[in-house]
Formats: C-alpha cells, sequence, structure tokens
C-alpha cells in the first residue's frame, strides 16, 4: 500500500505552477428582503409542510394533528411529549426501524433553498432518515440567506457548532428525500424520510 | 470514415422516437438548470469564484492533502492513500475484511465504478448493495451507469417495470413510478439493516476540518452510514476544497447546475463515526490524477465536480445516448477523461463534439471541455489512432488550398459536379450525400464574379 | 481605414453571392473595400478535425495577403472565429507576428461593433427565422449564450431591425447547435443528421419563409438535409448580409 509520504510526493512533482486563492469578496451574493417568507416559500418548494407554532409546548399537537395515525414517535426533545422512542437510549439505530415520526431540532434554516441545519445531537442519527415523517423545530428567527452565511454560521457555538463536533455530524435538509430517477418523474420518500413538516417557533 | 462512438451513435439513432425522448429528456435537465443559473445575479461571478478556488486548491493540493489527513486523523478517522485502483480496491476489502463485513450498503460513486469496486468486492465474498435508486436499478439488470447523476433515465418506467418484477417480484401490471419508488424503498430497507458497512463516494473533502460532504436528494449516504456500524467513504484526491467558505460556493452550484433544484435534499457533513461504530475509515485515491495534473493542456479537467450539466447541454450526448461512448463516464467530460485515461483506448470518443461549446458554458467551473476536445484531436496523428481517411482527406485538401491557381482552376469548374448522374454523387463514396442532398454549385466562384463587377465599376467610373 | 474583404473557400465556391453582397453593402457604406485575389481557406476544416499543422501554410497564406489593411472582415463567424483564437499560436510557433488574428472581424462585428450602422438597410418584406451560429454565439459573443446569466443582447438582430418590412423570429432552443461542425458532419453522419433535421423544423416551426445566420456552413448542413428529408416546405436560406444588403 502507498504511504501518505509517497502519495504527497507524487502530487507535489505534478505541480509545476501554483495559484493564489482568489478573494471571496466581490461575489455580493443574493439576499432577500424577507428571509423568513422567502425560507418559507422555498421549504415549500422542497416539498416540506411549514407550520408556524408561539412556542415548543405546541408541537406535540401538531405532530397530532398533521400524522393522526402515528403510532411510533421518536425524539429526543423534552418538550414531545408524544414521543413513543427515544434515540438516545435506543439499543441501536436499527430499534427505529418502524417509526412513523422522528422529530429533531433545526438550529437555523437557508432562505435561498429552504433548508435547515441540523448538526447530530442525539446518539443515533438515523431518526432523520429511517422515521417515515420527520418534523424539525426551528426557531423562526434564525434564518439565513444563503449558503455563504450559513457555512459561517456552523462553526459556532450557538448554532450546534459543539454537536457537530462531538458527534462528527451534520447535515442540511431540504425536504423529503426524493428520487427522479425512474423515467425522471418526481417521488417523494425515496430511502428516506418520505414527508418532512417544519414546525417554525416564534 | 466512423469511429467506435459514430457506430454507436448511428445504432441508438435506429430507434428514432426513442432518440427523441432521450433528447428532450435530457434537454430538461437543462431547462431546469438554466431557469436556476438565471434566478442568481451573482451566477457568473460563483463560476469564476469556483474555477479559482478549484485552481489554487489543485495547483496546492500536496499541501491540502496534508492539512486533510491530518484534520481527519485528529477526528480520530482512518486515513488511507491508494496509488491506484488496485490499491483501492484492496484497502477497502481489507477494512471489511478486518471488521468481519460480508455486506455493504453504497451510495453513487463514480470512483468506485472507475475503479471497478463492486465486481472485486464480489469476486471476494462482499455482498454488494447499491442504493441509489438509479444504481440500484442498474445493479438489478447488470447495466453499467448512462450518466454520472441520473444513471438510470435512459431507461423508461416500462423498462423498470420490467425490471422489478423480474428481480423484486413487483405487480406486473402496475409500472407507475411512485409505486416502484415505494417497492425499491421497501427491499433497501432490509438490505440497510443488514449491511456490515455503509461506503459513500465522496462529492467534496475539506481540508480544514477533514470532513466527507456527501450530496444526495435520497438521502441514501445518510442511511447507508447511520445504521451499519461501519463507515468508508472513498474521495478521488482531486475532491479536497479548502474549507466551508469554498464549500458554500461549490453547493450552490451543484445542484443547480445538475438537476436544477437550490440545493440537494441532503448535504451531509461526516466527520467521524457514530457513538458505538467502529472508527470511520477514509480512503483518498490517485489512480492517474496527479499525471494528469502534470499534464499542462488538460489539468483542469481536474476541476471537475461531476455535475454532469455538460451531458445534458451536448447534443451530441442527447443524440446518441451514454453507452455510445468507450469510457464509462460519457458526453464531454468522459471524451476528456477517457482521453486522459488511456488516449489509444478511448481515441473513438474524440469524434463525439461539434465544438459548439455549449458545455463550457454550462460547466459551474469552468473546465474547457470543447476546447481541450479540439486539443486532442490534434493530438490523434502521433498517438497512431488518426482516422486514414480523414487524413488523407485533409491532405488533399491542404494540397489544394495552399496552391490558389489549383484552387481557382478547381473551383471554377466545381458547376460541373452539378451535371454529373446521381449515382457518381450519391453513393458511398461521399459521406455527405448520407445526409444531404448535394448542393448546387453556382456557375462561377466569387473570386470570378468580383473581377467581372469591379471592371464593371472602374468602366461605369471612367464614363 | 483600409478594409480587406475575406471570402472563406466555401463561400467562395457555393455561395458568391454572400461575398457579393457583402462587398456591395460595404461598399453601399462608403468603405474602401479590397479583395486580394489568391485566397482559399482559412485552415479551419483541418484543424478541427485533428490536423492543425495543416492549417499553418494556410494561416501564414493569408496572413501575408492581408498585410497592411485596418480590418480584415469575412461574411463567415467561424472562420472569423478560428484566425482570431488560433493563428496567434499557429503563427507565433512559426516566428510571426500576428496581427491578422487582431483585425480579422466577421460582418456583423464590422457593422455593429466598428461601423456601429445605425441607418435604414435594405428591404426585406418577410418573416425571417434567425440561426445563431455556434461560434458567433459563444466565441465571438454575437449574442448573449443561452447558457450564460448574463443580460439577453443579440447584434444580429440588432443589424437586422435596420432592415424594413422585416420580421424577426428565433426558433425554440436559440442557440442549439445544429450539428454541422465542420468534419463532424462526415464522421458522426448519424448525430449530424438528426440534429439538422430537429434544428431545421424548429425554425420552420416559426413559420419563417427564410432561415439566415451569420455563417453558411450552418446554413449549408441545413438545407442539405432538408431538401435530402423532403422537408424543406419552400423555405429559403439566406445569409444575413444578403438580407441587409437586399435591393440595396
Amino acid at each position: 500500500m502507498s504511504t501518505q509520504k509517497e502519495f504527497i510526493e507524487r502530487c507535489r512533482r505534478a505541480i509545476s505552477k501554483r495559484y493564489d486563492r482568489p478573494s471571496s469578496e466581490g461575489l455580493h451574493p443574493l439576499t432577500f428582503t424577507d428571509t423568513l417568507e422567502k425560507f418559507m416559500s422555498q421549504a415549500e418548494l422542497a416539498g416540506c409542510k411549514v407550520v408556524e407554532i408561539a412556542d415548543r409546548s405546541m408541537a406535540d399537537d401538531v405532530i397530532s394533528t398533521v400524522y393522526p395515525d402515528a403510532k411510533v414517535i421518536a425524539s429526543n426533545l423534552p418538550e414531545v411529549k408524544s414521543a413513543t422512542l427515544n434515540p438516545d437510549t435506543v439499543e441501536d439505530a436499527a430499534a427505529l426501524n418502524h417509526t412513523d415520526v422522528g422529530v429533531v431540532e433545526a438550529r437555523f434554516g437557508v432562505a435561498e433553498n429552504g433548508s435547515v441545519w441540523i448538526p447530530q445531537a442525539v446518539k443515533e442519527r438515523d431518526v432523520c432518515f429511517i422515521s417515515e415523517n420527520l418534523v424539525a423545530v426551528l426557531p423562526k428567527k434564525e434564518i439565513v440567506n444563503n449558503m455563504h452565511e450559513a457555512y459561517k454560521r456552523i462553526t459556532l457555538p450557538e448554532y450546534g457548532a459543539e454537536e457537530f463536533r462531538s458527534y462528527g455530524y451534520g447535515v442540511f435538509i431540504a425536504g423529503p428525500s426524493k428520487t427522479a430517477d425512474i423515467a425522471q418523474v418526481l417521488v417523494n420518500g425515496a430511502q428516506a424520510a418520505r414527508s418532512m413538516t417544519l414546525l417554525l417557533v416564534g | 470514415m466512423s469511429t467506435t462512438h459514430s457506430k454507436a451513435a448511428k445504432k441508438f439513432l435506429k430507434n428514432k422516437s426513442y432518440a427523441e425522448w432521450h433528447d428532450n429528456t435530457f434537454w430538461g435537465l437543462r431547462v431546469k438548470r438554466d431557469s436556476m443559473a438565471h434566478q442568481l445575479p451573482e451566477w457568473e461571478r460563483l463560476r469564476e469564484a469556483a474555477s479559482g478556488i478549484k485552481r489554487h486548491t489543485l495547483t496546492n493540493i500536496d499541501r491540502y492533502l496534508e492539512q486533510f489527513a491530518e484534520a481527519a486523523e485528529k477526528n480520530g478517522t482512518i486515513v488511507h492513500w491508494a496509488k491506484d485502483a488496485e490499491e483501492m480496491n484492496q484497502t477497502v476489502l481489507s477494512i471489511l475484511n478486518d471488521n468481519g463485513v460480508k455486506k455493504i450498503v453504497k451510495s453513487k460513486s463514480m470512483l468506485t465504478e472507475e475503479c471497478e469496486m463492486n465486481p472485486y468486492l464480489e469476486e471476494h465474498g462482499i455482498e454488494v448493495v447499491e442504493t441509489d435508486l438509479g444504481e440500484r436499478i442498474l445493479q438489478l439488470d447488470h447495466q453499467r451507469p448512462s450518466h454520472i447523476v441520473v444513471p438510470a433515465t435512459h431507461l423508461s418506467h416500462d423498462d423498470v417495470g420490467h425490471i422489478f418484477e423480474r428481480e423484486l417480484h413487483t405487480d406486473p401490471k402496475n409500472h407507475d413510478p411512485a409505486y416502484l419508488t415505494y417497492e425499491a424503498r421497501l427491499s433497501l430497507r432490509d438490505e440497510f439493516l443488514t449491511a456490515g458497512a455503509g461506503l459513500t463516494g465522496a462529492n467534496f473533502g475539506i481540508a480544514e476540518t477533514g470532513d466527507i460532504v456527501v450530496c444526495t436528494n435520497e438521502g441514501n449516504a445518510d442511511m447507508s452510514t447511520s445504521v451499519p456500524k461501519l463507515q468508508i467513504s472513498v474521495i478521488g484526491m482531486e475532491k479536497i476544497i479548502p474549507d466551508y467558505d469554498a464549500l458554500s460556493v461549490f453547493v450552490r452550484l451543484l445542484a443547480r447546475s445538475a438537476t436544477g433544484q437550490p440545493s440537494t435534499v441532503y448535504t451531509s457533513h461526516f466527520r467521524k463515526a457514530r457513538p458505538g461504530a467502529a472508527p470511520m475509515h477514509i480512503v483518498i485515491v490517485d489512480n492517474g490524477r496527479s499525471d494528469w495534473l502534470a499534464d499542462q493542456e488538460h489539468w483542469e479537467t481536474l476541476k471537475c465536480i461531476r455535475c454532469g450539466s455538460c451531458m445534458n447541454t451536448c447534443p451530441v450526448y442527447r443524440w446518441s445516448g451514454g453507452y455510445s461512448y468507450s469510457y464509462f463516464i460519457p458526453g464531454p467530460l468522459g471524451v476528456n477523461l477517457g482521453m486522459l485515461r488511456d488516449p489509444r483506448k478511448y481515441a473513438g470518443n474524440v469524434s463525439a463534439c461539434t465544438l459548439c461549446l455549449s458545455c463550457q458554458n454550462t460547466c459551474p467551473v469552468k473546465v474547457n471541455l470543447g476546447e481541450q476536445i479540439y486539443l486532442w484531436r490534434q493530438k490523434l496523428d502521433s498517438l497512431g489512432v488518426a482516422n486514414k481517411e480523414k487524413k488523407m482527406i485533409c491532405s488533399v485538401m491542404d494540397k489544394v488550398l495552399d496552391n490558389p491557381s489549383l484552387y481557382n482552376k478547381l473551383t471554377g469548374c466545381a458547376s460541373v459536379i452539378n451535371h454529373l448522374p446521381a449515382f457518381m454523387i450519391e453513393n458511398g463514396l461521399n459521406p455527405w450525400a448520407y445526409g444531404h442532398k448535394m448542393m448546387k454549385f453556382p456557375p462561377k466562384p466569387f473570386h470570378s464574379l468580383i473581377k467581372e463587377y469591379q471592371k464593371k465599376e472602374n468602366d461605369s467610373k471612367d464614363l | 481605414m483600409k478594409v480587406g474583404l475575406f471570402i472563406p473557400c466555401y463561400v467562395d465556391a457555393v455561395f458568391p453571392n454572400v461575398g457579393m453582397a457583402s462587398y456591395r453593402l460595404l461598399r453601399h457604406l462608403g468603405i474602401d473595400v479590397t479583395y486580394p485575389q489568391g485566397q482559399t481557406c482559412c485552415g479551419q476544416p483541418m484543424a478541427n478535425a485533428g490536423f492543425e499543422t495543416k492549417a499553418v501554410p494556410l494561416a501564414r497564406r493569408l496572413n501575408d495577403l492581408f498585410e497592411g489593411f485596418d480590418y480584415v472582415v469575412a461574411p463567415s463567424v467561424s472562420c472569423t472565429a478560428f484566425i482570431r483564437y488560433h493563428y496567434p499560436q499557429l503563427l507565433g510557433e512559426e516566428g510571426h507576428r500576428c496581427r491578422i488574428a487582431e483585425s480579422t472581424v466577421d460582418m456583423v462585428e464590422f457593422l455593429h461593433d466598428i461601423l456601429k450602422v445605425n441607418t435604414p438597410l435594405g428591404r426585406f418584406p418577410h418573416k425571417v427565422s434567425l440561426h445563431n451560429s455556434c461560434h458567433g454565439v459563444r466565441e465571438l459573443g454575437l449574442s448573449s449564450p443561452s447558457e450564460c446569466a448574463v443580460p439577453k443582447f443579440n447584434k444580429i438582430k440588432d443589424l437586422l431591425s435596420l432592415v424594413e418590412g422585416i420580421e424577426v423570429v428565433e426558433p425554440e432552443r436559440d442557440d442549439e447547435c445544429c450539428g454541422f461542425g465542420g468534419m463532424f458532419s462526415i464522421e458522426e453522419l448519424a448525430v449530424s443528421k438528426i440534429m439538422g433535421e430537429k434544428k431545421f423544423l424548429r425554425h420552420k416551426a416559426t413559420g419563417a419563409e427564410y432561415i439566415t445566420g451569420a455563417d453558411c456552413s450552418c446554413l449549408m448542413h441545413m438545407a442539405g438535409v432538408a431538401a435530402k428529408e423532403k422537408i424543406d416546405g419552400g423555405i429559403e436560406f439566406k445569409h444575413i448580409v444578403e438580407i441587409l444588403a437586399s435591393e440595396l
């Protein structure tokens, strides 16, 4: 097997001229006058159901309204009293199979594409994917314009940088799992969540 | 006068209505991409930035690889170095063997296609399950991808329905895409739960943090890595970028260019194994890339972020299909990568370009794909793979065109051709007449007409 | 201003009227235009086929022939693009200076950018579908490429607006390739033919009586395919210069 030294030496020999990194100034990325409105419309375009609630204690009500037939609800959020499984304490990831609704916390949303940032803050992160339906709780005021702003945020402690670092995983999610691999027909619910509901709090 | 590509394309075009559907389907992706590009006032600046960052990173890749490995190891991830396909495959196999894994689930990875990893692992007793729906369809039907982003889009829903009837015992009367997708979901769910490891490719590797970033719409990379107890990610060395600042530029371009979405559904950042799982492994692969980096004319092909937009916009791809190219990656990108891989073996694809240059306008990282195909064409003769007839035609043309009096003589009597019987023109020896009705040559060429005209002008001046 | 007229080989042999229209139009605009005899080809066909070295003597010949002109004007976008972007390297290696690469312009560029013509030109009371040739769009920048997020413009349309009575339309996929591609059209026969056919049909679907463009090679390709397939429906092909100079 190659060693790191051999590998990198081969690369070094291949380089004849080194280019400087261009400045990231001057991109002037698109921003929005009403980021919340843009975020909500983009999230809906991505297939999310968006529900505004006054405070997190109302999460259970919305979950039971939107998913009335849900039997297995998985969450480690204290306000989700309807949870029947806790992904922090289940034995393994497979134990979350057949979860009807998984509920997680998102730290902020991105207006340009309707995605939300979810750093892993739970032992078994498959709750985000293996659940038939995903619910993300998101503070309404935490919306950034675009991915440039988003990537500046994910390194800040107030947006879950510690969790991201300690669990070593984070994901932007924009709506339910999708595919158009059969004849370019868009179908929601390929391998992961078949629907996604955003609870905008505040 | 034909090439491996032109022969395959001719075969593809025998079914004209299918070819037309194929053209429209991929043009549809181009239209979606355009609509995304036109919604961002900064689009062209983003492309310029992306190109500049890639140039910088590639020409400092030695330093960034060191930084990436150091960060990844600090995260507790195990980094492996593979100089070629064989080393990559052996490394993956030995990790699997060390962990007692007999079955893996994997997300789409063109690198594993390139290295033919699946057959290698299967030969060594590992069951490999593709989990991207398109890749899964192809795996069940023993086909290779016809496109790098939408690998099975050349198949109709009836084609997929028949494959699923045979392999997954689905309802033979139901070829509805939603139903077929659901059936695939159910069957793959079992695979995720029983696999011993999940393997992903990588869209980006972040030097500063050691993250592997994977973009999917299905969530299959996340399913593959959040259920099994072992994660392996393989990454071509050119996928390393400096930091999140750079990443923000690329993720804004990738999905918009690929499928016309503002982002993929999942943009996942993998840094280390989850609690209770075995350590994560990253295999960094060269497999020719350092040689390409040293190629003064073609190294910028390495900037590619594999969005597939060059295929969607390429009229030759749309009218000839992914399988008409002899390299496993088709379209303008595949023509170039094939030539970098083995110019003698893949020279038959270089004809597949009208030099319309649309590809380099859609390319989010500004790879000059068309211009590079032009450059490859110049090398065919010295590689000994130039088409002999074409060479002869060019030599004859050159003799005539470099000799104005001979040229004048020939063009002066070109209209004689108009009076030849059709069988002398519209036969197999005149390739132009295969697709075209022969043009009527005028009685006199311009250089004769202008002499007469100028004489008349002067005569009237003299009056 | 001394202007040399470059009439590429296939325009010379197959479309002499385009050359004549170019000459007449330039004279009409009061330009001191000369046509140096002894011209043949810019070398593009051989180069695009992979035999760039065969273009070198032709490049040298044109460079010498047009020595001393302020502008070399050609009614062909792809030949102009070839001279502009490939001659410096072809001639540079031979130790030639490359004035011709800088001074060569297409007729559209010359009229639109250099003369900035804005007075009425010819009369052409017909519906015309505009063919935006790839090398005009993506190399010379005659119009905004559909792929690029830039403000829309089209210099050919600007010029055609100076023609009396004309109605200009564009086909669906307004700058998609017609499939000619020089040697491509005989090496990739099947793809070239279907592309030409589809492109022609999109022009036809506009209901135009004429198809026009700044490059005769695209027009020749589409005309040949349409006639072979017997789908031409009486539509005629005219180079843009023929329309601009019409009835002058």
